[in-house]
């Protein structure tokens, strides 16, 4: 009986239990991902964040067993007529190509796009699950979920496991009744809103790029003109990027993709001057005019 | 890397945040304001680890919110700021500590008297006159112990913040450019521009 | 089969009623009076005490009156036992909320959790209701001074000046016609303390008389009594509980009002 008089007179806690904290849950262990029966095992002990700790190649590289692939170059940014999106699709393990015909851009649904950065694991397995909160989301609701609130729901998933490893860098675009949305997520919880983001190794580049040539205003061709650009640049200085330019334009009736455009293509195409030669001295030379 | 402070007079308080998110070594942000309003009365200024910031701010509000529904009056200055505190020292031996420092400013009305709570990531709590945060403290609490007295008022108060705005200008290697500057009195919040200090 | 429906505090007669519920109820209105009586600058306390005995030790605690936090006090009408547990309750209550917010508890919040835990207790299977109603006098920054009544049922209310116990009811109209009272609606005490035009004097005053009405003896004596007051000083709650002693003068004080008890 004092049981239920103290569950009763128990008003002191506050009672919102935070959104993405593990307090939300009833114990770390049991903790699952998303509330549905899908469970994301952590550690077994009074601190799995600690734990994992050990393992997340921040410290000691060479000891490491969660080894993550960092390299990249995402980009993102809202104009007059939606928001296009690039990226890069190089995959590299330590000083080796792994791929250079990655998909970093995940199609969530067909209104909504996240991009990857960090680790590719973490990275599509967060938006799959975020991908199935929308449809869910919908089915509830009988609407389709704001990009507001899908960014949210990744961050506050990715929030429950901060300090264990976890590593995303993403943007999540969109377009919903507010017209088109674009947010960042990381996997420290953070969350921002902005009209242009990049994210990845090679993003200052792309930045560098973007900021100087990006308009409002611009229309699809100069948009796609900018992101290309950016993209080529980034891979062009950043060993960790390269491979094929990767955009898609989000407008009102969802997302579609451009046809992938190589940046080996692209570097002819924007140095006309550079021929391939056989002589000795530099396999790369400029022809005088 | 944040500039985070507040002055209060005795029936205002100025409360001062950059307006940048950075990354590693990125900018990605120019315009976010990191501030939330507690209720129409108290504002709190929030930094440190990101994610833990969003995070223990929009449970601090929904739950000073909830409190404001159930009770139909809203908690005093100093009521939040005990709440805030209890909050995070509870957080902070739990399994997830919010590495957030906070500057709780109110004007309490019932006692009509303008209040100002530093609050670090170790819970540790003090009603201060003005305060500040992180680096900028090294640059500013000189500047402000020099000019602050008690009976400062509102004009005296922006000519103060915009010395320290000079001070960071010159001496700090971060140039935070823009600033969320918000005024706490007897009428509520309300933002100011940086060129009407 | 006439057992079927007030044998357990969950179910519903026929009729929608909660027959357990009643009878705490009905098991009130035979316990020893408590009056509260609210004014400008204060609150009054008084409650009756019904079993006395020459040979029972005259023990120092009240079994009446209890303070519950430093800006409320409390009388109680019903099974002692019951209202223990409840008390125990609100005074916790009332240092977690100290704790958590550094201030005291509005009185209305810590009446409002009290009335919750009552009303589980109507709800929750194989449970018996409290069987204890509260008069509760308070003050806070916000409302000021309040005075409320709660009863088994987990409702609660906020008067100017009322009654539970045996006679209430003879209580409530003379309270009613005697309240000295700023708004002359004749809806009667149920509104927020602004507006009372009632001293500490005149409160106590009206306590006594109201006493002399409904307690049956031939003499009113400090034994059977329990008085409390709740004022300010110098801005804080003060709550003071009576001796024997202080009765006896209070009710000296007021000789004239004290006729003897009319053969009602």
């Amino acid at each position: 009986m004092n049981r239920f008089v103290e569950q009763l007179a128990a008003n002191d806690v506050a009672e919102l239990g935070m959104p993405g904290s593990l307090l939300a849950g009833p114990t770390a262990a049991m903790a699952g991902p998303t509330g549905h029966g899908l469970s994301f095992e952590l550690a077994a002990g009074n601190n799995p964040a600690e734990f994992a700790q050990h393992f997340i190649d921040a410290k000691s590289e060479k000891d490491s067993l969660i080894k993550i692939a960092h390299g990249t170059t995402t980009l993102a940014f809202k104009f007059r007529e939606g928001v296009m999106v690039a990226t890069d699709s190089r995959a590299t393990s330590g000083n080796v190509i792994a791929s250079q015909t990655v998909k970093k851009v995940i199609e969530i649904n067909p209104y909504l796009l996240g991009t990857m950065a960090g680790g590719a694991a973490d990275c599509s397995f967060w938006e799959r699950v975020l991908g199935m909160e929308c449809r869910l989301h919908e089915l509830r609701n009988k609407k389709r979920i704001s990009v507001a609130a899908a960014s949210k729901l990744l961050a506050n998933l990715v929030y429950r496991y901060k300090g264990m490893g976890l590593s995303m860098g993403t943007m999540v675009a969109g377009w919903d009744e507010k017209g088109p949305g674009l947010y960042y997520v990381d996997s420290d919880g953070q969350r921002l809103a902005n009209d242009i983001f990049s994210v990845g190794s090679g993003s200052t580049f792309a930045y560098g790029v973007l900021d100087s040539h990006y308009r409002y205003d611009m229309d699809i061709e100069e948009a796609r003109d900018v992101a290309r650009r950016a993209i080529y640049h980034a891979t062009h200085r950043d060993a960790y990027s390269g491979g094929v330019v990767r955009m898609y334009l989000v407008q009102r009736d969802g997302w579609v993709p451009y046809p992938l455009e190589d940046v080996g293509d692209l570097y002819y195409q924007y140095h006309p001057e550079v021929q391939l030669t056989n002589r000795t001295e530099s396999p790369l030379t400029v022809v005088p005019a | 890397m944040d500039a985070q402070f507040a002055i209060s007079g005795r029936d205002f308080v100025i409360s001062v945040t950059d307006k940048g998110v950075a990354r590693s070594i990125v900018k990605m942000k120019h315009n976010e304001d990191k501030t939330w309003q507690l209720s129409s009365h108290t504002l709190m200024s929030v930094s440190g680890e990101a994610g833990d910031t969003a995070n223990f701010s929009e449970y601090i509000q929904g739950n000073v919110r909830l409190y404001s529904m159930r009770n139909s009056q809203d908690l005093s200055p100093s009521e939040l700021a005990n709440f805030i505190r209890g909050e995070l020292a509870a957080a902070l031996r739990s399994r997830s500590p919010s590495q957030v420092n906070l500057l709780v400013a109110g004007y309490d009305k019932g006692k009509d008297e303008a209040a100002l709570y530093w609050i670090d990531y170790l819970s540790a709590m003090a009603k201060v006159p003005f305060a500040a945060h992180g680096y900028c403290g090294y640059f500013l609490y000189s500047v402000m112990d020099r000019e602050y007295t008690p009976e400062i008022t509102l004009e005296e108060a922006k000519a103060l913040i915009k010395k320290c705005f000079e001070v960071l200008k010159t001496r700090f290697i971060v140039d935070f450019a823009n600033y969320t500057i918000k005024v706490v009195d007897r009428n509520g919040t309300h933002e100011i521009r940086q060129d009407e200090l | 089969m006439a057992r079927r429906y007030d044998s357990r505090t969950t179910i519903f007669s026929p009729e929608g009623r909660l027959y357990q519920v009643e009878y705490a109820m009905e098991a009130i209105s035979h316990a020893g009076t408590v009056i509260g009586v609210l004014s400008k600058d204060g609150i009054v306390l008084a409650a009756e005490r019904q079993a006395t005995s020459n040979l029972l030790e005259q023990s120092v605690d009240n079994e009446k009156i209890y303070e519950m936090n430093e800006n409320v006090v409390a009388g109680v009408a019903g099974h002692a036992a019951d209202a223990n547990i409840l008390i125990n309750q609100s005074r916790i209550v009332a240092q977690r909320y100290l704790l958590k917010y550094d201030s005291p508890i509005p009185v209305e919040q810590l009446v409002r959790n009290l009335c919750d835990l009552k009303q589980g207790y109507t709800q929750h299977g194989g449970l018996r209701p409290f069987g204890v109603a509260f008069l509760c006098a308070g003050w806070d920054s916000a409302l000021g001074f309040q005075l409320y009544q709660s009863d088994p049922a987990g409702n609660y209310s906020s008067w100017k000046a009322t009654c539970i116990g045996e006679n209430n009811n003879n209580a409530q109209s003379i309270l009613k016609q005697e309240y000295k009272d700023d708004d002359k609606e004749e809806s009667g005490p149920n509104v927020k303390s602004v507006g009372s035009q009632m001293t500490m004097d005149d409160a106590l005053k009206l306590t006594c008389q109201v006493l002399s009405k409904t307690i049956d003896t031939a003499k009113l004596s400090s034994e059977k009594l329990e008085f409390a007051t709740l004022t300010l000083k110098s801005g804080k709650p003060c709550i003071h509980v009576y001796t024997s002693s202080e009765i006896d003068e209070v009710l000296k004080t007021y000789e004239s009002v004290i006729k003897p008890a009319d053969n009602q």
